[in-house]
């Protein structure tokens, strides 16, 4: 049996209502009478709850939507006979207000929001070029007083950069050398020139590939901590503490972050130039290539310039994802969602930056003749 | 006389080897205001978190409506946690939704009403704790005070038997405090709400408290409980002691 009935009588429609009015029992009633009343051709509607037995707020709910429900199709229409429990809680609601914040919600427009992307884009250019601004200033006053440096801190960081990166590092590097090798190999071998894959392997890595693929491992791990960690302490007001403290956030947290970034980048790059050279030998001796032939030909390829533009890169790189990672952290807005969009923005403005930079740096070096 | 709604036994609670509640025992009767008090540090909120479920006692049980909170699993704790709303210290709401969205997240899971009628239902609530033109906003938007009333207002969404709520009051405004406080009897009174309320405010226990259990954080053991008037003549200082500074309110 439907808990609702609807009784025309004369010039009204009465619906009665019965049994339990809460949060699960509506679900059926409210869309059966909503659908009742929809359009009803009636001057009257009385809402009778002789037969209610329960109305919580889910109840109250339905009764008010009926109510305007009916009230839309023309009808004048009132409660009658509610349990006493249902009227106070009806007391207790402003219906038209109701009706009026659930009109509330909208989407802006979309030249609004072309606006609001453009304010937002502005924005964030302002903000980059006044965090590059205050970063190096900072840092210049940070190396002229080297003893207000937080080395300690600097050096966790290092450590936690640097040291617990190796392990990563070194798959990472040492699979880059094995599948450059082959790749390489497998089409070089069709011209017996295998022994001239270790140039390749030895220029892709040193100039571009090890530089690279560091940075972007430095990246995932260091600047999305360095966002989390920034963007956790902007959430726990301990930002605004240091402010309130006298010190500046940017030399406090982002100087000990950076100079910790760029002093280990450099090793760090070394290494994994080195693993992915063996990586490359391995495969080499595999296609029946010495080590010694291995080694005097890179020794023949490569000259100085080729790891220092590398290193040099790399430095620039470390800065980079230092500096974005502790930008997008101070940058956090409030919450858990705010921490994880801050770690993923720096995690992807640096690679962006850095593939950017890169590409930048490519380009001018082949002109140069470097 | 009826079944109390929640009956403690013999709760003992700590971290590792440290005991925080030792051998607690009591109940909380249907549609009453009871209020847990104690000084920093005496377990109130682990005895709260106990109570609806969320950390499991060295030994005893917690009882809603004669089930026990502790031992039941799959539906069987579903059915039991659909009877009780909570609404935590710090308010605990979802960043990522909106204070519209928090509310009607637990009428879209727990029902098959349509989205229209949880909108409809989460705004009366929003209604309800003064936070009806605030609707739209994200939780970060909002003042504590503020948060604490969503929060209230999402523990209410589907109506539960009983509200636990961790000092709803602090941080609030004298005026926000007696008008959430006021909220709280309305909420007794008309739908039989039985409140437990973790609270340090004494205003607040004087306005709502049905009964009182006062906890001992160094014998981590109940110090008093019972009905204010009760706790006020309590022949251990210590209860006296807690209740002082509103002696003359009475």
């Amino acid at each position: 049996m439907s808990n609702f009935q609807l009784t025309p009588a004369g010039d009204r429609v009465t619906l009665s209502l019965r049994g339990r009015l809460d949060a699960y029992s509506i679900s059926a009633i409210w869309r059966e009478a909503s659908e009742a009343l929809t359009g009803i051709d009636s001057p009257r509607v009385v809402i009778d709850g002789t037969q209610i037995d329960y109305c919580d707020t889910s109840g109250a709910a339905m009764l008010l939507d009926l109510a305007q429900i009916s009230r839309a199709a023309g009808a004048e229409t009132e409660f009658a006979n509610l349990p006493e429990q249902a009227q106070q809680l009806l007391g207790l609601f402003d219906p038209t207000k109701l009706a009026a914040q659930s009109q509330q919600v909208g989407r802006s427009s979309w030249p609004e929001r072309i606006g609001q992307w453009g304010s937002n884009v502005g924005n964030e250019i302002v903000t980059l070029v006044s965090f590059v601004g205050e970063a190096a200033s900072a840092l210049v006053i940070a190396l002229r007083h080297p003893v207000r440096i937080r080395w300690g801190d600097a050096v966790r960081i290092a450590r936690e950069a640097g040291v617990d990166a190796l392990p990563i590092v070194s798959l990472i590097s040492f699979l880059i050398g094995v599948i450059l090798a082959f790749q390489a190999a497998t089409a070089m071998s069709r011209f017996g020139a295998e022994v001239f894959v270790a140039d390749l392997v030895g220029l892709a890595v040193l100039r571009e590939l090890g530089p690279l693929m560091t940075t972007i491992l430095l990246a995932g791990r260091s600047g999305a901590a360095f966002a989390a960690e920034l963007g956790t302490m902007k959430v726990n007001e301990e930002i605004d503490a240091l402010s309130t403290l006298g010190f500046e956030p940017v030399r406090f947290l982002a100087v000990p972050r950076i100079l910790a970034t760029v002093a280990v980048i450099p090793v760090l790059t070394v290494y994994a130039n080195l693993i992915g050279l063996i990586g490359g030998a391995i495969v080499m001796m595999g296609f029946g290539i010495s080590l010694v032939s291995y080694y005097q030909e890179l020794l023949g390829m490569l000259d100085l310039s080729d790891l220092l533009t590398g290193l040099g890169k790399s430095l620039l790189f470390g800065v980079i994802v230092a500096g974005v990672g502790c930008l997008r952290g101070l940058q956090a807005g409030h919450g858990a969602a705010a921490v994880g969009r801050s770690a993923t923005s720096a995690v992807v403005s640096a690679i962006v930056l850095i593939v950017a930079v890169d590409g930048l740096f490519t380009v001018i070096f082949y002109y140069a003749g470097i | 006389m009826t079944p109390p709604i929640i009956r403690v036994n013999n709760l003992t609670a700590g971290f590792a080897d440290r005991i925080v509640l030792r051998d607690i025992s009591f109940d909380v009767q249907r549609g009453e205001v009871f209020v847990i008090v104690g000084g920093s540090g005496s377990g109130k909120s682990t005895l709260l978190k106990h109570m609806i479920g969320l950390y499991r006692p060295q030994c005893g049980t917690v009882c809603i409506e004669g089930e026990d909170i502790v031992a039941a699993h799959g539906p069987e704790r579903i059915s039991i946690l659909r009877k009780i709303g909570v609404s935590f210290q710090t308010g605990a709401l979802f960043g990522s939704m909106s204070i519209l969205d928090n509310v009607r997240l637990p009428l879209e899971a727990h029902t098959d009403l349509p989205k229209q009628a949880t909108a409809m239902i989460a705004r009366m609530k929003l209604q309800l704790v003064s936070l009806g033109d605030a609707a739209d906003r994200m939780p970060a938007e909002l003042s504590g005070g503020m948060r604490k009333r969503a929060a209230i207002a999402r523990a209410m969404a589907l109506d539960p038997l009983i509200l636990f709520l961790d000092e709803p009051s602090a941080g609030l405004d004298p005026v926000l405090s007696a008008e959430l406080d006021s909220l709280l009897l309305d909420l007794s009174r008309m739908l039989h709400v039985t409140l437990v309320v973790v609270t340090h405010e004494l205003d607040s226990i004087f306005t709502i408290a049905d009964r009182v259990l006062m906890l001992d954080g160094a014998t981590q053991t109940i110090a008093a409980e019972g009905p204010l008037l009760k706790l006020l003549a309590h022949a251990n200082p210590q209860v006296r002691r807690f209740f002082a500074p509103n002696k003359e309110q009475m």
